[in-house]
């Protein structure tokens, strides 16, 4: 049986596990770097999750999650980078954009 | 086709649950002449020169930034004695140091060594017992007293005393920090801000400052051209079309005008519609469940300050309070934001902005914060090429003028008021 990288009850999204990264500036490159089907197919499979991610991350405290629940927390926080791409976009950005690497993040 | 404007929602979701009432006329109370209240403004267009001019950025440092109040930080960045972060400021040709004394008190200083003006500080931010200059090894204290000099017993008539750091005025205002590169400054910053603080009085500052998430841009244009783009909401409808379908705009209010205005001497202000019948997107829903800190979705009115929504509108989002000359906040319900922009040359600017929350408590608290500046930068990332593409065709000569229309007066005011203190335009006149 392999390593799981999750927590048992959400192992059915380990598939996007790519997603978990701890920087704004890495889930936003990765954003840019995806293809919107494959956006939005992160996105659709974390949607109807997300009660049940949210309320299983808020019995952890912020700053001391286990190394899963850490990981699927940094998941929701790139879920939250692509949700403009899915739901209002249609397109991981908008064309003749500012490029996003350009808005440097000073405190994050 | 329809026309792209209408084109909203082409995103997977489509928006299907957008409000797809029908449109009414705009209701009167959308509808006021702002000119009206402040006949000295004029309704001419204005001029371009100040957004290219080298010769009139050259004035606004001499008669703005360097005689006035800046702001540069906030306390929560100075957490102990001896923390201390960086400012440059391009304009003024100088770099600030921000320093926490171990008395507890903030103090600033030219970052400038006394021996031979190299430099003092290099980093952005830090925590050090002295200040020690990487050229010729003299510290100063946190106080900016000369501590040390090496080999000190080789300088001729040598008074340490008479070598600390330059200081410059510093005061704080609600844990804004304040310099004022005159040492002896005419008015105080309270005296400064006048209407600005007597409007945020009671704005809980402190509490909403634990978390903070910032960008800095440098951008390829005219300092003004910026900041024009944040006191006008004409062009939501447009730039903001996909980010912002209907969180500032409805049937009822579909050019984003205003509810309240007020133009002071220096400083400026202006409330925002929010749509009552937005329609959260399936995420936004999520974020809003699990945090409040998600923009424009609570209606806690008695929770405001008098002067904060002083209209009291029911449909209120925002408030923007533009501090004279660069620093604009934008006071919402439960978060704030700042943009501040620095002039680095006549078409280049550094832009901060920041947005701010209570410290999130649970994931949940932390997502919905991620998922409202996730949101903001996108818009954001709109209105930046936006100026960039401005700045670009700025010097064609194509045009000489901007022609500006009601809503957007705060525009006319700020370079009204960037003019009154610069008097191109009047020394111009009198040379006639």
């Amino acid at each position: 049986m392999t390593q799981r990288i999750l927590p048992e009850i959400f192992t059915d999204l380990e598939p996007y596990a790519g997603w978990a990264l701890t920087k704004e500036a890495e889930r936003s490159r990765k954003r840019q770097q995806s293809t919107i089907e494959e956006i939005r197919a992160f996105y659709t499979t974390m949607l109807p999750r997300m009660e049940a991610v949210l309320t299983h991350l808020n019995q952890f405290p912020l700053d001391a999650m286990p190394e899963k629940e850490q990981r699927l927390f940094d998941m929701t926080l790139a879920l939250a980078e692509v949700a403009p791409a899915v739901e209002l976009f249609g397109k991981p950005s908008e064309d003749d954009v500012f490029d996003v690497a350009r808005f440097v993040p000073e405190h994050e | 086709m329809l026309p792209r404007l209408w084109k909203i929602g082409s995103g997977f979701i489509a928006n299907t649950k957008r409000s797809t009432k029908t449109c009414t006329p705009m209701s009167a109370d959308f509808n006021q002449r702002w000119h009206a209240s402040y006949p000295e403004l004029g309704t001419d267009p204005v001029p371009i020169e100040p957004l290219i001019s080298p010769a009139y950025f050259a004035l606004e440092r001499d008669r703005i930034f360097r005689r006035v109040w800046l702001q540069v930080g906030r306390i929560e960045q100075l957490p102990e004695g001896g923390s201390y972060f960086v400012k440059d400021i391009p304009i003024c040709q100088t770099s600030i140091v921000v320093v926490r004394g171990k008395d507890g008190q903030v103090r600033a200083f030219h970052n400038v060594c006394s021996h031979r003006s190299n430099k003092l500080l290099w980093g952005r931010r830090g925590s050090c017992q002295v200040m020690t200059c990487k050229f010729h090894g003299w510290s100063y204290g946190l106080d900016g007293k000369l501590s040390f000099v090496p080999d000190e017993e080789n300088f001729f008539h040598f008074d340490k005393g008479r070598h600390g750091l330059t200081p410059v005025a510093t005061e704080i205002w609600n844990g804004f920090i304040f310099i004022h590169l005159n040492p002896h400054p005419q008015e105080t910053l309270r005296e400064y801000l006048a209407e600005v603080a007597d409007g945020l009085t009671g704005y809980p500052f402190a509490q909403l400052s634990t978390t903070r998430f910032s960008w800095r841009i440098d951008l390829r244009a005219n300092w003004k051209i910026a900041q024009d783009a944040f006191q006008e909401s004409y062009h939501l409808p447009f730039m903001h079309k996909q980010s912002l379908p209907d969180s500032y705009t409805s049937p009822k209010n579909p050019f984003c005008h205003y509810f309240g205005v007020k133009l002071w001497t220096h400083h400026r202000r202006s409330s925002s519609y929010g749509n009552p019948d937005h329609c959260p997107s399936p995420l936004e829903i999520v974020a809003q469940r699990f945090g409040s800190s998600v923009v424009n979705r609570t209606f806690a009115m008695e929770d405001l300050p008098p002067g904060v929504n002083p209209e009291r509108r029911r449909e209120w989002a925002l408030d923007t309070f533009m501090v004279f000359p660069n620093f604009n906040i934008f006071v919402l319900n439960g978060t704030y934001l700042t943009h501040q922009f620095w002039p680095i040359a006549p078409d280049r600017t550094l832009w901060e902005v920041s947005t701010y929350f209570p410290a999130a408590q649970t994931a949940g608290q932390r997502f919905s914060q991620e998922y409202g500046k996730v949101l903001l930068r996108d818009v954001l990332l709109e209105d930046a090429s936006t100026l960039e593409a401005t700045q670009s065709v700025l010097a064609s000569g194509a045009k000489t003028h901007y022609v500006l229309q009601e809503q957007e007066i705060l525009v006319r005011h700020a370079h009204k008021v960037v003019e009154d203190w610069v008097g191109f335009y009047r020394e111009r006149e009198n040379r006639q």
